[in-house]
Order: C-alpha cells, then structure tokens, then sequence
C-alpha cells in the first residue's frame, strides 16, 4: 500500500525547513521500501506546527508536528507514513481549526495547489459554475447580499463596487487582484495564493463574469516568489482546462489573467498607485473621483479587490450569499481572516465569522506571548492600525465595531507584543514607516511623517513635551483628515492610540 | 543647358496640361499666363517662341499653341 | 497698463452648458457638469487657497490647501478634485479646514528657505501669498535645519540659458511635472525619488539642458514658487507692467503678455486668454527675444551711393529723400516698370498693406510681391482654385476634435511647437496619426504617440501619393457622395482619371517608394477613421507641383467630406507670424488685398478712387521674375521690407548677381543682413516690441500687436513708407497703425469688421470678420464654398524635372529645428545658438558609408548649382538616397545649392528637392565665415 504524505510547500513551512523534510521522507521511505504519494499542500495556517507533517488514514488526514528534518527517520520508524506514530491525531480535529469557520481558506493547507484535478475534487469551480447558470446582474446581487466587503482594509461593500463596473460602459473593463499585501505580520493573500491559487482564479472570472470584464491583473509584491510561480502556475493549467481564456467553461465568458510583479513599494497596495504602477507609470496616489470603478487602469471601469475579498466569492456563490451572510457581527457579515502575528505563542491563520472578540484570538487562539510575559498590546489591522490594550479584548470586531474604539480591521493583521514593548517608540516606528513608505505626492504624509518622528523624538527627549504632544495631535489630525490617501490618513492611528492608550510612555 | 526663364517656366506650366487634348491645354496655358505673368515676360515669351527655329525641342509644343492664343488677345489680359 | 496677475480659476473648464447649481459660501453658481468645486468657487468669486492646482493643468490633489467642506459629505475633500453636483453646499471657510490649511502651509514653511525678502519671486510667489491666505503666524517645527530633515542644500540646476532650477525651495507639487506632461507633451520631468526624497527631475542624471526638455517653459510658468524662474527675472527683478502682443516668430501667432520694468522686457508670458496658444508658448516665443535689444540693430538710416563705398548714417529727412529721389529718377529713365518692392511676412499688415500701396499708387505698378511667394504661394494658389480662398480652413482648436491627423511635410514639434503640443494632446487622447513625409519626424514616434502609418516617400512625389490616397477612396466606395453632389462640382471628371489603374497605390508604388498596401491601409483611415483633418507645411508647397498638391489635398478632403467642420480641414502651418496676413494685404502681383485680381475693374475702382490714382491691370513681377528682370536689365530699383532674400531665396549665385545688377537696392531690416550688403539704402526697422499693428496667423486670426517701446529707430515702418510715397509726389499719410487698418477694412470684403478696436475689445478675430459673420469665422466652408462649390481640380503627377543623376546622386530636402527660426536672423542672436549652433547634414548610413563619412565629419554638398560645406551627421530618419539639412545659418549656405526650379503654378522655389552629391572633405576645412563676413558679391 502506497502511502499519503502531505508536506507544506508554503513558504513559511519551507523557511522552517519543510522542503528537507519532504525530501528526508522521501529518502528513508525509499530506503525502508515503503512507497510514498508525497503531496506538497499549501499550509494549514498553524505557524507553531510548522512543518506540519500529514498522513493520509482511514479516520482521516493525522498531524505531526512541528517534524524538523533530524525527527524524520524516528518517526517513520515509530510509524509515521501509516499514521499510527503518536502525534498531534486527525488534524481536522484539533480545536484551534475546529473553533474556526474556514469558508475562504476551506482547501488551503488539503489541496495540492498544482493540480487542477484536486481542486475540482475538493468543491472548485463549483463557485462560478453557479454564477454562469444565473446570470451577470444576479451575481452582482449574490455578491451585494452577502455582505461582502472589501478585506484589503477599505471594508468596501465588494458587490456595490462590482454593481457600478458592471453599470459602466467601456470598450475593455479589468479585474485587478491587489495581492501587494505589504501589512507587516500579514500573509492571508500570500498563503491562499500559494495554497489554492485556483480559488483566487475562480473569485477573479467571477467578477469578470458580473462587470463584463475581459483582462484581469494580479498585482503581486516582488517579495513573493513562491506566489508569483503558484499564480503563473495556476494560471497556465486554469488556462489549459479552459477556466480562462476564450469561452470559460464553454460560456460566453472570456477572460484571462496576468501576474504582474510589482517593484517593492508599499504604497502600490494603495488601489489607484497600484493601477498607476500596472500602467508603468511611478506608483504614485490618484485623487478620487474618478473612482477606479468607473475609471481605472487605463481609464476603464476596474474592479479593485483584494485577494482574499475575490476567493471569498467562489464560496458565496456556490453556498449562496445566505449563507455567507450567516456569519459575522453588525454589518461586518461573512468570516474574516485574521493573521496572529508578533510575540504570540500560536501564531497563524485565524478565520473566522467577524465578532469574534480581540481576547478570544489573542488568548484563545493565540494562547497568550510567546515569550509568556503578559500581553500589553496588539496592533490590529497592520503597521497603520491602532495600538489597544488589554483593556479592550471584549472588543467584538467587526469594521464598525473596531472604528468605534479608533482601531480597524484592516487586512486582519493581528500583532502581540509584551509588557516589555516601547510605545513612544512604535509610535514613532509608524510615523518612520509612513515616511519610508509615503509616495511624496501629498503634503501632510510626504512632510508630515517626516516631521512626525522629529516631533516623537523630541517627545522622547522630553524636550517641550506639552507643546510637542499637541503639536504632534494636530499633525496626527492634519495626516488623518488632509491626507490623499489612506497611507498617510491612517498613520495617526497607531500614534494617537499609543499616546491615547499608554500616555505613559510619552511622558 | 540654360533655358530661358519664360521658356523653362512656360513648358512647366505646359507640363501640367500634357494629358489634356492640345487645344485645351494651349488655352490653359495660355488663360495661366494671362494672369500671373507680367507684361514683359509674356512679350519675352512670345519673342523667344517667334525666334524659335521650327522643329526646336527646347520649347514645349502646347508653349507654341498658347503663345500664338497670347498673341492674338494682344493688348491685356483678361479674368 | 499696471501688471496684473491672469485669473486662475485652479482646474480647467468643462465643456458643456451650465446646468449644475451649486452654492458654495452661500453664493449659488451654476457651472457645466465635472467642473471642479474650486472653479465653481473661483467662478462665484470665492477663491479657494491652492498650490498643486492652476487652471491650465488637470487637478491633481497633492497639496491639501483646497480641502472644503461638503454638506452630507464625510470628511474635508479636496475642492480640486471634487466634482461638483446639484444641489451641493460647500463651505470653504470652517475652523476645520482653516487649521487644516494652516498645518500644510507649516509643514511646506518647515522645509523652505525663509529668504522671502531677496528671493527672486518675492511678490510672484503662491507660497507666499497661500502663507498670507492661511494666516500662517508660526512654525512649531522650526524651519529648515531647526526643523530636522530638509531640502535647504538642494542644488540649483542652471544648465538652461533661460531658467534656473532651485531645488531648495521646491515644493514637489509637480506643476513643472504636469505641465510638460499635459501641456507641452514633451514629458520631460519626472518626480525622481519617493516620499520626502521625492525631486523633480528632468530625466534621470542629466540637467535641464541635457535632457529632453525643449525649453518650452510651461513649467516655469507653471511653478508657484521661485523654483522654476526665468533668468531675466532672477537678474532684473519681478516685472511691474504689461502689455499684451503678439509673438513675431512662426505662423501659430501666439499671444503674450510682455512683463516688463518701465522700459525693458522681463519676460514673455503667454496668454491663456490667446486664442491660437491659449497659455502655451514654445522656447522662441517665451525666452528668444534679446535680439530686439541686441548691439547689431541698426538703428540710424544709412546710404551710400555704390557699393563700393562704406554706408554713411544719415537723418530720416535725407533717407527718404534719396529713396525717393532716385526711385524717381530709375523710373524716369527705365520706366514705370522698372522699380518694385517685396513685402515682409514678418511685419504688420499695416506695414504691409502700405507697402503694396507704395507700389502700386505711388510706383504705379503692380510689382509687389512678398516672401510667401518662396513658402506657402502654392496654398494661396491652390486652395483658391478650389475652395475659394487663399488660407487653412480651422482655427487651431479644431484639432481636438479630430479622429484622424494627417500630417504632410511639416515637421509640427519643430516647426509649429505649440500648435504642436495640442496635436500631440489630442494625439494621446486616441488620435490616429498619418505621417506623409520623406524623413521620420520626431512626431512619427515620440512619448505615448506612435503613427499609425508613415508614408516616408521619395521627395518630390508628394501629388503622387495623395492621387493614390484618391484612387483608394474612389475605387473602394469611401467618398461621401451626399457631401460630394451637394457641395462640390467638377466630380465626375476627376474621379473618372483618378480611379484610372496609373493612380493606383501598386502602379504608383516604384515612383512613391511607399508600400501599396500601407497606403491603402492610410487612405482607408483618412476617409473612414471619422473627422480626417489635414496640416500641411512647406514640404507640400516648396516643389514643382506644389499648386497641384496643394489642390490633391482639396480633392481628397472634399471627396471624403472632411471640409466645413470641426475636426476636418485642409490646413497650412504657415512658417511666419504674419504671412497669411501679408498675402491677405495685397502683397501678390496679381492681386489686391483680398486675393482680388488685378484686372477686376470694380476692385480696381475701389482703390483708384480711395487712392486718386489709377492701379495697372496687369499682373506685375514676382520674386523670381524680378531677379530675371535685373540680369536682363529691364528692373532696376527694389524696395525690400524685411526680408534677407540674398540668404534664404534659391540660387544664391543667381540671385546675388541679380542684386549687383540693381542701380538701387532699399533695404528695412533690422540688422545688417545678407541682401543688405548689396543695399543702397539702410531703413532701420523697427522689432514686434515696437511695433503698432496686427499680425494674422495661420488660422486667419487677427491679433494685435502693441508696442511695449517708442520705436528705437524713431519711427514705424509704416511711417517710413508714408514718407516715401511722400516724397515721390504721392500724397500718403496716416495718423497711426489704426487708420491703417480702417482703410484695410473698408476695402477689404473680409476685413470690414476689423479695427484696432474691435480687436481690443475683443481680443481676436478670424477672417472673414464682416455683417455676415461679425465674430468672424473660426471654421471656414461650413454651409457652402466660399467660391459656391467646392471644385474638383485636375492633379495629374508630373515628376519633377529636378532627378538625381550619376554626378548628382542623392536628393537633398530641407527643414527646421526648434530653437531657429529660419534664416536665424533673430534667433542667432539669442541664447538659442546654446542648442543650434551650426546646421548639420544628416546623411543615412550606408549613403555615409559608401562615401567614407563619419559623424562629425566636414563634407560638401554640392548640386548643378552651387557648392557649399557643413558637417555630417549620420542619421537614419530619412531613406537611402536622401539627405537633410537646415537652413538657419548663413555659413551654411544652403541656397547655394538649391536651384531655379519652381512650382508651375506660382514659381514657388523647389527647395525640398535639389539632386546633390556629398563628399568628405579630407582637407582641413577652411576658415568658416561668420554670418557678417559673408563676401557681397559672388557668394
């Protein structure tokens, strides 16, 4: 009997050394006689158990983990390939997956990201068989009901943007995936891009399908390697299945998608410096109007989305936007997926339906610091999301919810930090990061980040404290309310939550 | 070869009408002339064709004819 | 007049009616859809504080002084971006947003020299002014060093003889950038660098002067601060007052405010209010003026008797009456005939027109004739033939509503710049373009903008083309028939020969040199691609069938319907300021003003009876036929205005020999130049800065040009003209330029509305200006012909006499450049030399090869003609066989080599086809003369 092995090729597994032992097993299997179907999977999204080591069983897919290569052999000997070696049991199992509500990541971390083959096995294509059957205007309105916004951070309704491209005529419209995810501690795109590319595929012909889109783009950050490779990859098969192309699935659909690699700036993840970058130019800011939805890669009606918002919707419409809409708090609806990052013990994928509380993925999933030095802080929705104490892990989140404390959601970005950490020091970090990263075309971001770590510093220094703190609130006020975009908008939040939340350490 | 000035800019005009039958050609050659050409140069143009030895290939044949239309309109043009 | 600021409404108009009601402070205004909240405010007279935003450039939001507030609306939006809609309520002025714009104008204030007091821009500054409109009082971060990070060492770029670039007090709000972008088009700048690295850049590691930059100056004029300045302001100061006029250079006739100090100019700003610029100008308009102030002008009359004496200065009094004394005497003993004078395309056409009145009343003659007569007398000739007068049939502006541009013999960057940038503008906008032309102009291929087809044939087979061009509409079904039977005539006939196989595209193939297929592909685009507009230049005029092209091109706009509405037309890009304006005077040997011939009585009775004097009815000389006369000894006396035709007239050997000939040779000009070495008579002329007048550009628009200055010389040329008439017995006088052009319109049909006025009031005006059309007529041919029907002519292909030959191999075809202007005369004499200093043969690279020529290398051109020298460059814009030069140096002599054939119908010179051959010169070249030692006689 052959044996079923799964082995992340993720490339977090990989950076832990994933790729040694997938091939030591293969090695020792060989050695041993013992015959291995070796399949390499995305990850499971259970950071701490990387490389998670699956076996394929008759109770099911049996977990060892974290397997560093040195462990292969012994647990091979202890009967690992037959899953009767004693490790972390059925994988499905285990209650930090069990506690999730995996809609979107549903087949990352258990499908071969290469084939074609397991992805229809495992519900694929299922999402846009059924918006051909219904119709483009139904889609949009499939979409619209089920709540769905825009994961990228916006939190944009995703089928009223879809219903203004599909209302706009035009010689050509686009669908642009915006997969520069550049969010320190997030890597929900890069994980389902690498682990089930051909749902991100699916979520992008659908939306073509809805707005009457022919080309669609994925914008992808250079720094993802692994990704750009699975993409193309998937793009090449989708394209030999006739999942793109001319006539999709023998409809009238015809649509096919580019990888685009985009030149390492953050501000690219910012919707119109992206099209501006996929049209060659600098990546810098558009003013809006014109919306992108009405005028945008090369003047025509674009759908933007994130990636996580275009694979959320192979599932809405094979499961119907009821059901989605099932999920989630307020008018948050659907799960989100939430990336525990930083100084946390259980790091990882978390998703989940929206209101789920900060205590329960910090503590619950979390499992508290890793260095078990008591949480003082977390920075939800990346490096230009707010700083919240303890205090506030009842807070439900959900994008009204988290605006409610002066925090977001943003692209689910959870990092944890101890009572060790510096907040004077991470405010100035994100006025650092918003001058590293503006595009200089605004005032208040292109000077205002600038002088912001000035005036921290000379907080810091204790230098005019007072007058510097207000003076720093009033440009926090001018960056959140002046800026042209959401870079230099939302760089206040993390200041003015550190000042807000522990004005201790600016005293 | 030198041509004459009102020889070499007559047979440039007569150039343009050679596709043409020969007499509507002479006349506008000729009706050209008559209101662009000065004084002078049309008398020039028609003493250098009368002092043309016959058969001489330097002057165009439609040249001739419309010389002969300016000599008989003599004096003035008209418009 | 004092200097006062051009309104700027901070985005630019929208098109459409106002039908969008908005109250903005409580002021309702109504304002066409997409109109920007700010230029709804500007328009209810509330100015919005703005830096990135001017009314010439799309919005931009990058500064966020202009944020507002918008009832209903989250947030303080940018008043610039934000477009308005009904029923909206803006509130400009809030607490929130007025600490708002304080904290931008604080964080621009942290980063910027505090040196307002000797700052080059001190009073002509937006920061400053945006400072004082903000009520900036302190900046809590300090300035500059105080401050931390800082742009204070940034260095100054002063690669450009005209501007500087101070990167210490940039404020990165990309006018300058936008501004080549969208204005100019030449795309030059960039923002280099991101977030507070971010600098302007003109391309990447090289200064202003190395890069692509044209030196247009848009981003000069568009930067707010003293970052981008003009050298003369940076020297002499912020100006104190204006005058509105009219540049003298190309044919475009682009409006400027001269910014002047009492007397003397500062800088030339064009005007947004000029209708052939609308706020654009190129490097000759804007920066090339010191020529009028340059030591060379002659500035006092000089005379001498032969010239074999030196000049001797004289009095005005003493001038004029030698003139007229031996003019007089001339005519007496050689005859009324023997004396005539040519015209100026580069003065007034009151200048003009009193010159033509000279000849004709006071010679009593009607040889007159004036410099078109080597560049666009085929247009006049042909457009009349067919559409009934003698001049382009859009307004500039029409060019933005054309499908499909069509560009033939013209080099329109160069040549045109600014009516090229709203090309190129509407090029980028989806435009398709057609290039008919022997060398690959830039336009073929330039930023965002690439030909859809470029016919590059054989010089000289230009009627062949546009037969072919005929052929394909005939004989594929793509004439507008309904256009055809109800506005032209004379159909039948012509497409009976058009359609013949001998016109096909494959027949013509081997004479053209253009590949059938690629121009049935143009033809086919031309006559279905929507509204087809043809722009032409000298390379359709300058040949031996110039007339006829001029009238292929009629044929093939009238055939396919592309007359008589925006977007279409047939179109001149006339080369100087005011030769449409010199024609239209009566500057042409058969004609009066208004293209009216000699011989009609009823016109001649107009002026006979204004005049008190009989008008010959007979044609007169024209340019060339006077230098015949003088060899022959029948014309003895010339009268030149301005006008250096012993340089740009071909044949210099025969024409210089014809000027040794005269017994008096007149010369107004401003400098000493080459035709002035063979004068008698030195009239010191007067510059556009003196001048009092109106030039008419190559849309027929009229536009004023007012003096900043009293004449340097002591008197208008006009003045001068009067005096001469004067002297010789008729009486001549006028009080000013005005009157002039009073007379002008009262016997000019198309004039009759037009008066100094008129034109003050108004701005400009288009010809024909009379009862019928009293705004005058942007678009011609609109309802009907001018001349009733739109005739079909006749345009069989004749080949050129002018062949390539075993001695004379290649064929040489001439252009411009950008920073000259034809003979140089003026642009020589400023800065502009910094990039044109010497005219360069550009030969292909196997023609190069064959002969042993490296680039660089000195060779000489020579032709049946003449011989002269210049340097090689090898390029491969034009085909194996041809080779190209300019013409903007005297020491290049071009004309030497150029011939006496001329266009059949109005003795047009051949110059774009001259059979040449080149060789390299092994010996050292010899010592080169500068444009003031060129020997007077022999040449």
């Amino acid at each position: 009997m052959t044996a079923r092995v799964f082995v992340p090729r993720d490339s977090a597994a990989r950076s832990v050394g994933a790729d040694e032992v997938a091939e030591r097993i293969a090695a020792v299997a060989a050695a041993r006689g013992i015959e291995v179907d070796l399949v390499r999977t995305g990850s499971r999204g259970m950071l701490w158990l990387e490389p998670l080591v699956e076996v394929e069983t008759p109770q099911g897919r049996v977990g060892y983990g974290p397997v560093e290569p040195e462990r292969v052999d012994g647990l091979i000997g202890e009967g690992m390939l037959d899953g009767t070696a004693s490790g972390l049991g059925p994988v499905d199992e285990l209650d930090w997956l069990r506690r999730q509500q995996r809609l979107t990541f549903a087949r990352v971390g258990v499908v071969d990201p290469r084939s074609a083959d397991d992805f229809e096995r495992h519900g694929g294509m299922a999402g846009l068989r059924a918006a051909l059957a219904m119709g483009p205007e139904a889609v949009v309105e499939a979409v619209v009901d089920s709540g769905l916004r825009g994961r990228g951070g916006a939190g944009f309704p995703a089928g009223i943007k879809w219903r203004t491209v599909a209302g706009a005529e035009a010689d050509v419209k686009f669908v642009c995936c915006n997969a520069d995810e550049g969010d320190s501690g997030t890597y929900a795109d890069r994980m389902l891009m690498e682990g089930d590319p051909f749902t991100l595929l699916e979520g992008m012909a659908i939306a073509a399908y809805a707005t009457g889109a022919t080309e669609g783009f994925v914008y992808l950050r250079s720094e993802y390697p692994d990704a750009v490779v699975a993409m193309e990859a998937a793009i090449d098969a989708a394209r030999a299945r006739g999942w793109l192309g001319e006539h999709v699935l023998g409809s009238d659909l015809s649509f096919d998608v580019q990888v685009r690699v985009g030149a390492g700036a953050y501000i690219c993840g910012e919707e119109t410096a992206m099209l501006e970058s996929l049209e060659g130019k600098r990546g810098q800011v558009r003013a809006k109007p014109p919306i992108p939805a009405l005028e945008g890669l090369f003047g025509r009606p674009t759908v933007v989305n994130n990636v996580i918002t275009l694979a959320s919707v192979p599932w809405v419409l094979a499961h119907g936007a009821q059901a989605y809409a099932e999920h989630g708090v307020g008018r948050s609806r659907g799960t989100s997926v939430f990336q525990l990052a930083g100084n946390v013990k259980q790091g990882g994928i978390v998703e989940t339906g929206f209101g789920v509380t900060l205590g329960e993925l910090v503590e619950g999933f979390g499992g508290g610091t890793a260095s078990g030095r008591p949480v003082r802080a977390v920075q939800v929705g990346g490096p230009l999301g707010a700083y919240l104490p303890v205090s506030r892990f009842d807070v439900a989140v959900g994008y009204e919810e988290m605006a409610a404390v002066g925090a977001m959601v943003g692209h689910g970005g959870v990092v944890v930090f101890d009572d060790t950490v510096d907040m004077s020091r991470m405010a100035r970090f994100a006025m650092e990061f918003c001058a590293e990263e503006s595009c200089g075309k605004c005032t208040p971001c292109r000077i205002g980040s600038v002088r912001g770590v000035e005036v921290i510093d000379k907080i810091r220094a204790g230098e005019d404290r007072d007058a510097n703190l207000a003076l720093l609130d009033d440009l926090c006020e001018l960056m959140a309310d002046g800026s042209l975009c959401a870079m230099g908008g939302l760089t206040p939040m993390p200041v003015r939550s550190a000042v807000e939340h522990f004005g201790e350490d600016f005293r | 070869m030198v041509e004459p000035p009102q020889i070499r800019m007559a047979n440039d005009i007569a150039a343009q009408f050679r596709h043409r039958p020969p007499a509507e050609a002479a006349g506008e050659v000729a009706e050209h002339i008559r209101l662009f050409w000065e004084e002078r140069m049309r008398a020039d143009l028609l003493a250098q064709v009368a002092a043309a030895p016959e058969g001489d290939d330097g002057i165009d044949p439609i040249v001739i004819d419309a010389a002969a239309l300016l000599r008989a309109d003599a004096p003035g043009p008209t418009a | 007049m004092s200097l006062a600021k051009q309104p700027d409404l901070g985005t630019p108009a929208r098109p459409g009616e106002a039908t969008v009601s908005v109250t903005i402070d409580g002021i309702s205004v109504d304002v066409a859809p997409g109109t920007s909240v700010m230029r709804a405010a500007a328009t209810a007279g509330v100015d919005v504080p703005k830096l990135c935003a001017t009314d010439s450039l799309e919005p931009f939001g990058s500064c966020r002084l202009c944020l507002v507030e918008i009832d209903g609306a989250k947030g303080t939006p940018a008043s610039c971006t934000t477009p308005v809609s009904d029923g909206m309520v803006v509130r400009t002025q809030t607490d929130k947003v007025a600490k708002l714009r304080r904290g931008v104008m604080e964080l621009y204030i942290s980063d910027h020299p505090l040196d307002c007091l000797t700052c080059s821009a001190n009073g002509d500054c937006e920061l400053q002014d945006m400072a004082g409109v903000t009520g900036l009082r302190e900046v809590r971060y300090g300035s500059g060093v105080d401050a931390g990070a800082n742009h204070l060492d940034a260095p100054k770029d002063t690669s450009n003889p005209y501007f500087t670039f101070d990167g210490s007090k940039c404020i990165v709000c990309s006018r300058c950038v936008r501004a080549c972008d969208e204005v100019q088009g030449t795309i030059a700048l960039t923002v280099d660098g991101r977030g507070f690295a971010s600098k302007i850049a003109a391309g990447s590691d090289v200064g202003f002067f190395d890069s692509d930059c044209v030196s247009c100056g848009a981003c000069v004029q568009a930067c707010p601060t003293a970052t981008l300045q003009e050298n003369t302001v940076i020297e002499l100061g912020v100006p104190t007052r204006s005058v509105e006029t009219t540049c003298a250079y190309c044919g475009v006739g682009c409006s400027f405010r001269a910014e002047l100090r009492g007397d003397e100019l500062v800088r030339m700003v064009p005007s947004k209010t000029g209708g052939a610029n609308e706020g654009h100008s190129c490097v000759k308009g804007r920066f090339a003026f010191g020529y009028a102030s340059h030591p060379d002008r002659v500035l006092e009359p000089m005379v001498r008797d032969s010239l074999a004496e030196e000049f001797r200065p004289v009095s005005w009094d003493e001038a004029i009456s030698f003139t007229a004394r031996r003019l007089l005497e001339i005519q007496g003993e050689h005859g009324r005939g023997s004396i005539g004078a040519i015209t100026s395309s580069r003065c007034t056409n009151e200048e003009v027109y009193v010159v033509q009145k000279l000849v004709r009343a006071a010679f009593g003659n009607n040889n007159v004739d004036t410099c078109a007569r080597v560049c666009h007398s085929p247009t006049g000739y042909g457009l009349k033939q067919t559409f009934g007068t003698s001049a382009g049939t859009q307004d500039f502006k029409s060019v933005a509503a054309s499908d499909v541009i069509v560009v033939i013999g013209a080099n329109p960057t160069d040549g045109h710049p600014v009516f090229a940038s709203r090309m190129k503008r509407r090029l980028r906008e989806g435009a398709k373009l057609i290039v008919i032309d022997p060398r690959r102009i830039d336009l073929v291929r330039t930023p965002h903008i690439e030909a859809t087809h470029h016919l590059q044939l054989a010089p000289g087979t230009n009627v062949a083309v546009v037969n072919a061009m005929a052929h394909v509409a005939v004989t594929e079904g793509l004439v507008d028939t309904e256009f055809v039977a109800e506005r032209c005539e004379g159909y039948d006939e012509w497409a009976e020969v058009i359609a013949r196989p001998e016109n096909s595209p494959e027949a013509l193939e081997e004479v053209t040199g253009v590949p059938a297929a690629e121009l049935r592909a143009a033809a086919r685009l031309y006559a279905t691609g929507g509204n087809s507009a043809i722009y032409y230049g000298l390379g359709v005029t300058e040949h031996s069938q110039g007339s006829t092209m001029v009238m292929g091109m009629a044929n093939l706009a009238m055939a396919t319907g592309n007359i008589g509405r925006d977007g279409v037309g047939v179109n001149p890009l006339r080369g100087q300021n005011n030769v449409q304006g010199s024609c239209d005077m009566g500057s042409f040997p058969h004609e009066l003003p208004g293209y009216r011939h000699v011989s009609d009585d009823g016109v001649r009775e107009v002026y006979e009876q204004l005049w008190g004097t009989p008008i010959l009815d007979e044609p007169g000389l024209r340019i060339p036929n006077m230098f015949d006369a003088a060899l022959d000894g029948s014309f003895r006396a010339l009268f030149v205005q301005g006008e250096d035709i012993a340089q740009s007239d071909p044949n210099i050997t025969h024409v210089h020999a014809a000027l040794a000939a005269l017994d008096l040779l007149v010369v107004q000009d401003l400098f000493v130049n080459e035709t002035a070495k063979f004068a008698h008579v030195l009239l010191p002329g007067t510059s556009f800065l003196e001048k009092d007048g109106t030039f008419t550009n190559a849309e027929r628009r009229i536009n004023r040009v007012r003096p900043l200055m009293a004449p340097k010389t002591g008197k208008q040329e006009w003045e001068i003209v009067s005096e001469i008439a004067q002297a010789m017995g008729y009486p001549m006088h006028y009080d000013d330029a005005a009157q002039i052009m009073d007379e002008i319109a009262l016997t000019t049909p198309t004039f009759a509305g037009v008066s100094h006025a008129k034109l003050d009031e108004v701005g400009s005006v288009q010809w024909p200006c009379n009862d019928a059309a009293p705004d005058g007529t942007p678009i011609m041919h609109v309802d009907g012909f001018v001349r009733g029907k739109g005739r079909f002519m006749e345009t069989t292909y004749v080949p050129t006499r002018e062949r390539s030959t075993r001695r004379f191999p290649l064929i040489l075809t001439t252009g411009r450049i950008l920073t000259q202007y034809n003979v140089g005369a003026q642009t020589r004499r400023t800065a502009n030399v910094a990039w044109h200093g010497e005219d360069v043969l550009e030969i292909h690279p196997h023609d190069a090869e064959v002969r042993g020529i490296s680039d660089g290398d000195r060779v000489s051109l020579a032709s049946r003609a003449g011989e002269t020298t210049l340097r090689a460059r090898i390029a491969d814009r034009m085909p194996v066989g041809v080779v190209y030069t300019t013409f903007h140096h005297p020491v290049t002599r071009a004309n030497v080599v150029t011939t006496e054939y001329s266009d059949w119908a109005t003795n047009c010179p051949e110059y774009k086809v001259t059979a040449v051959q080149v060789a390299l010169l092994t010996a050292p070249a010899e010592v080169e003369q500068t444009a003031d030692q060129v020997p007077v006689a022999g040449g």
